[in-house]
């Protein structure tokens, strides 16, 4: 970390925050675990992802923060994602032995401020449902739930086959194909799915059915960011995806609910569930 | 002398685990990522291998699938080690192929027992 001096605000005169842009990513990687290490849903990163995530989703370092207390020790880490005029509040934790300052407040109302310095009007973030202690926090800093998002996981194995569903007519995209289909795509995506971070993250292919169309994410080890063009086709979609690689696990962000029966079908669980929430800014 | 293999990124936790295992008499080694874990794992011959479900680079749910593609790892137990909650843990790890789960925090005076109990011929051919 540099030497830049700590910023404080009003009502938090025993709390400090500096950029998360002064930090390596080894180091923020380490203090997002450290305050996720007792989360009803630990999902750790090593620096590898955690900088993946920020190429990824366009995470601002500069506007993102690391909190201090009184005696300079990190207490909470809080990121901000910008696009257009847009902020998406992410990565919010608070190490469990330095709770119950308001560390929490204290991130979310720097992160507001940060996203109104960069001019953003609309903030989004998601929750975990079940944390009631965050989910109270945001409603009190005047977010508002606006709908729920699935986690769903499926383990390798072959997509059942019938002759309702035959998904042998299925065609690989091309890169330009992709591209188009999502400058077309008219779904509401979470952050997560945005064309901007699928684009960033890359690795993309897609699938053609009878003039509707899937892409996902697809790397060695896993399938994940499923897109339809059509949700009503989406289980013929989804089986033809696992068809064609039956072998890789696959894990699903946010997906939201209407499409969780299709999901369910093709042999998907739910892994958890987030609570999608907006804010005027 | 079993081999445990424990594939766990939390240090605290790893190091409570292999100090009771090898207590107990196992000969144990910790990998702190997947890829690490499933290297460790591929290298060496494991009685049993413990997972963490959350994982720093790979999940450990993908972890143990790369796992059971791995035919010689069949007779193995895998299980499944997690702070999520139970009744998901359990649909989770049954749906990847564990062969149990352990919940942490573990309980200290059990811990090794479980871990024995799933290496007998009676819970493996059940």
């Amino acid at each position: 970390m540099s030497n830049a001096p700590p910023q404080t605000n009003a009502g938090h005169s025993d709390q400090a925050f500096v950029k998360a842009s002064q930090y390596t990513f080894e180091t923020l990687a380490q203090l997002y675990n450290q305050s996720r290490i007792d989360y009803i849903v630990p999902m750790p990163m090593n620096a590898r992802r955690m900088e993946e995530y920020i190429l990824y989703n366009d995470v601002a370092l500069d506007a993102s923060i690391v909190t201090l207390n009184g005696s300079g020790e990190e207490t909470g880490i809080g990121m901000l994602g910008l696009r257009d005029r847009r902020a998406w509040f992410t990565r919010l934790g608070v190490i469990p032995e330095r709770r119950g300052h308001k560390v929490g407040q204290f991130i979310t109302e720097n992160l507001i401020q940060q996203a109104r310095n960069n001019d953003a009007t609309h903030g989004q973030l998601e929750v975990i449902e079940g944390n009631e202690p965050a989910f109270n926090l945001f409603r009190k800093l005047g977010f508002e739930p606006t709908r729920k998002l699935l986690v769903i996981r499926r383990p390798p194995g072959k997509a059942k086959t019938s002759a309702l569903s035959d998904t042998t007519g299925a065609t690989l995209l091309t890169p330009d194909e992709i591209r188009a289909c999502l400058t077309a795509r008219t779904d509401q995506p979470s952050w997560l799915d945005e064309t901007a971070s699928l684009l960033h993250a890359g690795m993309l292919e897609g699938l053609c059915l009878g003039g509707d169309w899937v892409i996902y994410r697809k790397t060695t080890v896993q399938l994940s960011a499923f897109i339809f063009n059509a949700p009503e086709n989406a289980p013929l979609l989804i089986r033809a995806v696992h068809q064609r690689h039956p072998m890789l696990d696959t894990k699903i962000e946010n997906v939201e609910t209407h499409l969780w029966a299709a999901y369910q079908a093709a042999g998907y669980f739910e892994a958890f569930a987030r609570i999608e929430m907006h804010l005027s800014l | 002398m079993n081999l445990i293999v424990i594939i766990e990124d939390n240090p605290d936790s790893a190091r409570l685990a292999s100090r009771i295992l090898q207590r107990a008499g196992f000969e144990v080694i910790v990998g702190d990522e997947g890829e690490l874990g499933m290297e460790i794992v591929l290298g060496s011959h494991p009685s049993l291998i413990l997972v963490d479900l959350g994982l720093p680079d790979i999940d450990g749910q993908t972890v143990v699938a790369m796992l059971r593609q791995h035919q010689h790892l069949d007779p193995v137990p895998i299980i499944a080690f997690t702070a999520w909650p139970e009744h998901t843990a359990h649909e989770m790890a049954a749906a990847y192929g564990c062969d149990g789960i352990i919940v942490k925090p573990i309980d200290t005076r059990r811990f090794a027992d479980q871990i024995k109990a799933f290496l007998t011929p009676d819970y493996r051919s059940s």
